[in-house]
């Protein structure tokens, strides 16, 4: 077992690593840019180290720098998290090459599940339908001509190194098609360093279901069950649960069957997780890809499973075996998962920055807070907008629908804008409460996007609000502006796709 | 527990999460007890009447109680010249009217400053000094925390300075772009 493992990361992924790691009596070293020095990643660590500049380019994301820390640290292993340098096979061969322990996959296969053409590739050999592509193209490119005559309007346009939404673009007509290709592009070139994109089917409201995986050096490989992640803004998910409300045994079965197939056939170690398509009605499902690292939704699968699965990924790093079996995997209850972003639900989720003047979360029967902030810390535009999660179990799913929304009503945020209140919109929406939705639900129920408080709530917050304006509490740094100029268009991206 | 003061009437406008009109509001305090005599001159006005017993702490933390005897915890602090404040669940932020410029929700649209919406980096200026826009016309792209932001004219005119370069980091409210009159004096700049 490691003595000493680097934290490549930051935020809530790396507190949460840092537990486990301490759990285990293994160090964490944590790794800070400037405006981090002080952030709960570093608290949490017991030894920092700092990496200069605040972009990410200059931090987390630049594999020299972070190599050379884990060396002078002494760090037997590195994870990597999510995000930033986790699905970067340079990195994890980098880290190889220095003798150091990448906690994850091998950089091969990252390489081969990180490009989307080539993992789609693994799927169709171990027998799993994918969703029609084009190879990689260039606007004006034939391939893409023709791919757009073949399938039609419209089509997604996607980045080669993509995830989490980003190099992403919903192309509605031929006219939109060389822009959204040329903006994926240098959104891909922007978040992964690579502008390869190409175009894939359009699959109308289908679900987002996948599987988690665990895999030992030995070749033992077993799925963890589904996550239900159609709930999604701009593509990125923003609340996930499991069990599926949508899966019957059947459907649970062969879609687990089916992600230890492309597991294996990736020749995949460590824990990973194979993204399907769920079309709606017909159970017909697609491969989408293969995530080869840790999700941000993992705590879901280990509150129905009390495992701990960075526990088990630091394990299997080491060269210990998998000992669970399949027939050890027997989820309890259900889990949902909220992600809590500094943004603002009702303008386009556009980002929110600023000082956290009040951050006081929830606790409570069966609920997890997993978060990367602490109240008085500065929100940057340096990082993802995400601040926290938060998971609810319960016995069955309607409690445990109804434990998260307690629990957002009493998360007191001040200083950032956040999506708390959609999160609630959305929780208590007929169609969630059913567990009838899939990804396109933000655009069908285009009121949960707009401010759902009673006249009653109104009026009381303009009463307190008249009278805490005559109460004495000092004023904070002040803020440039107003409520900010109304030039600002929706974001570029699929997500704004409004549907008739 | 505070000993509350400076009531009796006055001003506030709501800027989130529903803009709003101006309001005025009256006070008149009994052992605790609030009560808020609101007036909203707005086409969707409302205008109620609302007793509250509030007790606070010093740290801006409430409780305040209805009539009917529910009971909702509340926090509030100023960002800048916002007083934001949280209604069990909910956030809320007011501004006091004299602070906004004219108290013109167009007023950043009338001085055709094109302001950067939030702090990040300018990627791309599509436009030079001198060139005619149209309303909602794509003039700069900024990135900020990963995402791609489109910024657009709010109304037709002649761009009169260009005061970023792509490449450079601007914080919010920051001027992007001035924008000089229309030229049609038929175009409509309202947005």
């Amino acid at each position: 077992m490691f003595s000493k493992v680097l934290v490549a990361n930051r935020g809530e992924i790396a507190v949460r690593i840092n537990q486990t790691l301490r759990a285990l009596g293994i160090a964490p070293v944590a790794v800070h840019s400037d405006a981090d020095a002080g952030a709960p990643h570093v608290t949490t660590a017991e030894q920092a180290v700092a990496l200069p500049g605040n972009t990410a380019e200059e931090t987390y994301l630049s594999i020299g720098t972070m190599v050379q820390a884990a060396r002078d640290c002494g760090a037997d292993a590195v994870h990597p998290g999510y995000g930033f340098l986790s699905e970067n096979p340079q990195f994890a061969r980098a880290c190889r090459e220095a003798q150091l322990t990448f906690i994850g996959p091998t950089a091969e296969s990252m390489a081969d599940l990180g490009d989307k053409l080539r993992s789609k590739e693994i799927a169709r050999r171990a027998g799993v339908p994918v969703v029609p592509s084009s190879p990689v193209c260039l606007p004006g490119d034939a391939a893409a001509e023709e791919f757009a005559e073949q399938w039609g309007f419209p089509l997604l346009v996607k980045a080669a190194a993509g995830g989490g939404g980003r190099g992403m673009r919903l192309v509605n007509g031929r006219r939109e098609l060389d822009a959204d290709m040329e903006a994926a592009g240098r959104e891909a070139q922007a978040a992964f360093g690579d502008g390869r994109v190409f175009l894939e089917r359009y699959v109308a409201n289908p679900r987002h279901v996948e599987v988690q995986v665990l895999a030992d050096g030995a070749g033992h490989t077993i799925h963890l069950g589904e996550r239900e992640c159609s709930i999604q803004r701009r593509h990125q998910k923003i609340i996930e649960e499991t069990p599926s409300p949508a899966l019957t045994p059947d459907l649970r079965q062969r879609m687990g069957d089916a992600a230890i197939a492309v597991a294996r056939e990736a020749g995949y170690v460590n824990a990973g997780t194979v993204e399907f398509l769920l079309a709606p009605r017909s159970g017909e499902f697609y491969f989408l890809e293969m995530n080869a690292r840790l999700q941000v939704e993992h705590p879901v699968t280990e509150a129905v499973l009390g495992l701990d699965m960075v526990q088990w990924q630091v394990r299997i790093a080491s060269g210990e075996p998998l000992t669970l079996q399949q027939e050890d995997i027997q989820p309890r209850g259900h889990a949902i998962e909220c992600r809590i972003y500094a943004e603002d639900p009702y303008r386009d989720f556009v980002p929110s920055t600023g000082t956290l003047l009040r951050w006081r979360p929830p606790s409570g029967p069966g609920l997890r807070l997993d978060s990367g902030v602490v109240q008085g810390q500065e929100v940057s535009i340096y990082y993802d907008p995400m601040l926290a999660k938060l998971i609810a179990w319960a016995p069955d799913r309607e409690l445990s629908r109804r434990r998260m929304d307690v629990a957002l009503s009493q998360f007191l945020v001040l200083g950032v804008v956040t999506n708390i209140p959609l999160l609630r919109s959305v929780l208590g929406h007929p169609q969630f409460q059913r567990g009838q939705y899939d990804t396109g639900f933000l655009e069908w129920n285009p009121a949960v996007t707009r401010p759902a408080m009673t006249d009653e709530s109104r009026m009381m917050a303009r009463a307190l609000g008249a009278w805490a304006a005559g109460q004495p509490v000092g004023s904070l740094a002040p803020v440039v502006g107003s409520d900010g100029p109304p030039n600002v268009s929706p974001w570029r991206s699929a997500g704004e796709r409004r549907l008739p | 527990m505070t000993q509350s003061q400076g009531h009796g009437q006055g001003q506030m406008r709501e800027t989130y999460p529903v803009p709003g009109e101006v309001y005025r509001y009256g006070t008149e305090e009994q052992e605790g007890r609030f009560t808020f005599v609101l007036e909203d001159d707005g086409p969707a006005g409302l205008a109620a009447a609302i007793t509250l017993s509030i007790q606070s702490s010093q740290t801006g933390d409430g409780l305040c109680r209805t009539e009917s005897g529910r009971t909702r915890p509340f926090a509030w602090a100023w960002v800048g010249a916002e007083l934001h404040l949280w209604l069990d669940g909910d956030l809320f932020v007011f501004q006091r009217p004299e602070t906004r410029r004219r108290g013109n929700n167009n007023a950043t649209e009338a001085s055709g400053d094109i302001l950067a919406p939030m702090p990040g980096a300018v990627l791309e200026v599509l436009v030079a000094e001198g060139d005619r826009v149209e309303q909602n016309q794509t003039v700069a792209l900024m990135e900020s925390m990963k995402m791609e932001l489109v910024i657009t004219a709010p109304r037709s005119g002649v761009v009169r300075r260009v005061s970023v370069q792509p490449g450079q980091q601007v914080d919010r409210g920051m001027r992007l772009l001035e924008l000089g009159p229309e030229i049609d004096a038929e175009g409509d700049g309202g947005g």
